[in-house]
C-alpha cells in the first residue's frame, strides 16, 4: 500500500467526529471505511468504479455504490453528508474541479489528500533521471497507471478558487513530521512536504 | 454427474377470504411453493425468493422425472450464492400465476369453472401479502432477506417497505420502481397479441384450445427485450437452419428458430390470462406512490400492512443492475438505491459488466453469485 494512504487514516480519523456521515469516493477495498466504522463509529458509504473491488466491500458488510466519480455525485441531495473523502485519488481524476464542488455539495466538508508533486526529491529526480518517480506513480509503466495527474501543492491552490472551495485545515507531511495549520502552505510547503491532507469547505479561499 | 436433488412443489390452500387491495376478495386460494434447506432453532436464517413474470414456485433442484432443474438453481443450492446449507430458502408462486397459486385458470368456487376474466385485478401488494400468509404459515415471522429479480424484484420492494419490521435486507435485481413507458409499451403489445388472437374469445377458451398463437408472441417479444442486440447477434449472427428453405415464410434465420422455440416452450407452461393479469401488475406497480396513498381497504384478519412510508436504518439493500440491460437500464436500479437511500436503508448499488442484457440474473451469474453471498454473509456476521 503506498504510503499516503498509511500515514493519512489516523489523520482523517482525527478529524472526524463520532457518528458522522460520511463519503468516501474511490473507497477501494474498504479498508479506510471499516477503520472509521471501527474507531469513529461513522455511518459510511463509498464509492468505488471497479467490480473486484465492489465485491471485496460488499463482503465486508460496507454500503457501496458503483459509480465513475467523475461523472458527478449526482445520486447524492445536498448536505448528505458531513465529511466527503477523497483519499490518494485526486491523481486519477479527469475533472478535479468539478468533483471538488460536487463533494462540497453533498458534504459540509471535503477531506482530500494529495501526494505533492513539487517535493524536493521528486523535482531533483525530475531533473537528474528526466523521469517521474515511481513515488508519485504509484505502480506500473506511466502509460498503464491509473495516475493522470501529477498535482503540486501551489497547483491545488489554484484549484480551490475553481472549485468555490476554501481551506478549513491542512496537515502537511514532512519528512521530520507532521506539521497542522495553514501557515506552511506557500513556498517551502511545497517544496518540502511530501504528502497533504485537506480539510475544505465551501467559500472564498483565504489563504491569499 | 452430480447428484440431483429432487423437490416437490407444495400447495398450502387457504380456506379463507382473501382480500385484495382493490376492496374484491378471493373466497380461498392456493399458494404453490417450495423450500430449500433448513429452518434454523430461531427461525432466523430464512430467504424470501421472489420469481419473475414466467417464473413460479420451482426455483430451484430437481422434479422428479424432469430434465431441468429448478430457474434459478445456478444461484440457490448448497454452496451456491442463496446457500441451502446456511439458509432456509423460500419460493413461491405468486397470486394470479398458473402455476400451482390461483389465478384466472383456477376453478371459482361460486361457478365451479375457471374465472377467466372474472378473475379480479391482482396488484405486487397482493402478490407479496400472499406469501406473508405463506410465511406465516409456515410459522416465519421475520425474514433474514427477501430477493428477486426483474417483476421478482419488484415483489422484494414491496415486501420490504410494507414489513420493515420483519425484514432484514433486501436484494433487488435489474428491477424498478416503476415501469417506463416503454416498460409499459413492450408488456401492451404482447398483451393485444394475446387478445387479437381469435382463440382468446374474451378469456374464455379453458376447456378449448388456448391462444397459443398470441401467447408465443407475446413472449417472443418479451424474449427480445430480455436479451441484449450484442448477444443476439453473437449468438446467433445471420446464420440459418435451413438454407434454400422452400417456403418464403417459414422461419430460417438461427434467431426466428430460437424466438419460435421459446415462444412454443413459453405457452406449454404458460397461460394467457395470467400473462395479462400479471404483466398489468407490473405496469400498475409504483411503489412510491402505493406507500404514499393512504387509502386502503381493510382487510381479513388484521393483517399489518404498509402504512404509509416507513423508516428503515435497519434494513440492509443490495441493488443490482446490469450494464446491458436496456428493458430494466442500471439508471432505475440507481433510482431503487436513491429512494431507499432516503428511507436510512443502508443500500449498495453494483452495476456488473454483462452482455446477457437483463436476462442476465438468470443466466450471466457469477459476479451476481459473488455479491449475494458477500451480502448475505456480511448480514450473518
Amino acid at each position: 500500500m503506498h504510503s499516503i494512504i498509511k500515514k493519512s487514516y489516523p489523520i482523517i480519523e482525527k478529524w472526524i467526529p463520532y457518528g458522522s456521515s460520511v463519503l468516501d469516493l474511490g473507497c477501494g477495498d474498504g479498508r479506510l471505511l471499516e477503520s472509521l466504522a471501527e474507531h469513529k463509529q461513522v455511518s459510511g458509504t463509498g464509492v468505488e468504479i471497479s467490480e473486484e473491488k465492489i465485491i471485496q466491500c460488499i463482503k465486508k458488510g460496507l454500503t457501496v455504490f458503483q459509480s465513475d466519480i467523475d461523472q458527478g455525485l449526482y445520486d447524492w441531495e445536498d448536505n448528505s453528508f458531513d465529511y466527503v473523502i477523497l483519499n490518494a485519488t485526486l491523481q486519477e481524476i479527469t475533472r478535479p474541479a468539478v468533483v471538488i464542488q460536487e463533494m462540497l455539495r453533498v458534504g459540509k466538508y471535503a477531506i482530500i489528500s494529495i501526494y505533492n508533486f513539487g517535493y524536493i526529491i521528486n523535482r531533483l529526480k525530475i531533473f537528474f533521471s528526466g523521469r517521474i518517480s515511481d513515488d508519485i506513480r504509484f505502480e506500473g509503466d506511466w502509460y498503464n497507471s491509473p495516475v493522470i495527474r501529477f498535482v503540486s501543492l501551489q497547483e491545488f491552490y489554484s484549484i480551490l478558487d475553481a472549485a468555490e472551495a476554501r481551506v478549513d485545515d491542512a496537515k502537511f507531511l514532512f519528512p521530520f513530521g507532521i506539521v497542522s495549520g495553514l501557515s506552511c502552505m506557500s513556498v517551502p510547503g511545497n517544496l518540502f512536504s511530501k504528502e497533504v491532507i485537506f480539510r475544505l469547505k465551501r467559500g472564498n479561499n483565504s489563504h491569499d | 454427474m452430480t447428484r440431483r436433488t429432487l423437490i416437490e412443489t407444495k400447495i398450502l390452500h387457504v380456506e379463507r377470504p382473501f382480500v385484495l387491495e382493490s376492496g374484491k376478495k378471493l373466497d380461498s386460494i392456493d399458494i404453490a411453493y417450495e423450500t430449500y434447506g433448513e429452518l434454523s432453532k430461531d427461525r432466523d436464517n430464512v430467504i424470501l425468493i421472489e420469481h419473475a413474470l414466467s417464473g413460479d414456485a420451482h426455483a430451484a433442484f430437481y422434479h422428479e422425472g424432469e430434465r431441468k432443474p429448478g430457474w434459478w438453481d445456478n444461484m440457490i443450492g448448497p454452496g451456491k450464492a442463496f446457500d441451502t446449507e446456511r439458509y432456509f430458502v423460500v419460493c413461491s408462486n405468486i397470486l394470479g400465476g398458473c402455476r400451482g397459486t390461483t389465478g384466472p385458470s383456477s376453478i371459482n368456487k361460486a361457478t365451479a369453472r375457471p374465472y377467466g376474466l372474472d378473475f379480479p385485478s391482482v396488484n405486487i401488494r397482493d402478490i407479496t401479502d400472499a406469501q406473508r400468509l405463506l410465511l406465516s404459515h409456515l410459522g416465519i415471522e421475520k425474514i433474514l432477506c427477501v430477493a428477486g429479480g426483474s417483476m421478482g424484484g419488484m415483489q422484494a420492494l414491496q415486501f420490504v417497505c410494507d414489513y420493515p419490521e420483519n425484514t432484514g435486507s433486501f436484494i433487488c435485481i435489474a428491477s424498478a420502481l416503476k415501469h417506463s413507458a416503454q416498460q409499459i409499451a413492450f408488456n401492451e403489445v404482447g398483451r393485444r397479441a394475446i387478445m387479437a388472437d381469435p382463440r382468446w374469445n374474451g378469456g374464455n377458451y379453458y376447456g378449448d384450445v388456448p391462444p397459443k398463437g398470441g401467447l408465443s408472441v407475446a413472449r417472443m417479444i418479451g424474449h427480445i427485450t430480455y436479451l441484449s442486440e450484442e448477444m443476439l447477434q453473437k449468438r446467433f449472427g445471420r446464420e440459418k437452419k435451413m438454407p434454400g428453405n422452400k417456403n418464403i415464410f417459414r422461419p430460417s434465420f438461427e434467431v426466428e428458430h430460437y424466438l419460435d422455440y421459446q415462444g412454443i416452450s413459453f405457452v406449454r407452461r404458460f397461460d394467457a390470462n395470467s400473462y395479462l393479469y400479471i404483466t398489468n401488475a407490473m405496469d400498475d406497480f409504483d411503489l412510491v406512490a402505493s406507500l404514499a396513498s393512504r387509502q386502503r381497504s381493510p382487510r381479513d384478519e388484521g393483517r399489518t400492512r404498509g402504512t404509509g412510508i416507513k423508516k428503515m436504518d435497519h434494513v440492509k439493500g443490495l441493488v443490482i443492475t446490469f450494464s446491458s440491460d436496456w428493458l430494466y437500464p442500471p439508471s432505475q436500479g440507481r433510482d431503487i438505491a436513491k429512494f431507499f437511500r432516503s428511507l436510512d436503508a443502508g443500500v449498495s448499488y453494483t452495476e456488473i459488466d454483462s452482455d446477457h442484457g437483463h436476462d442476465s440474473f438468470l443466466t450471466d451469474v457469477k459476479t451476481q453469485s459473488e455479491l449475494v453471498e458477500g451480502f448475505l454473509k456480511s448480514l450473518m456476521a
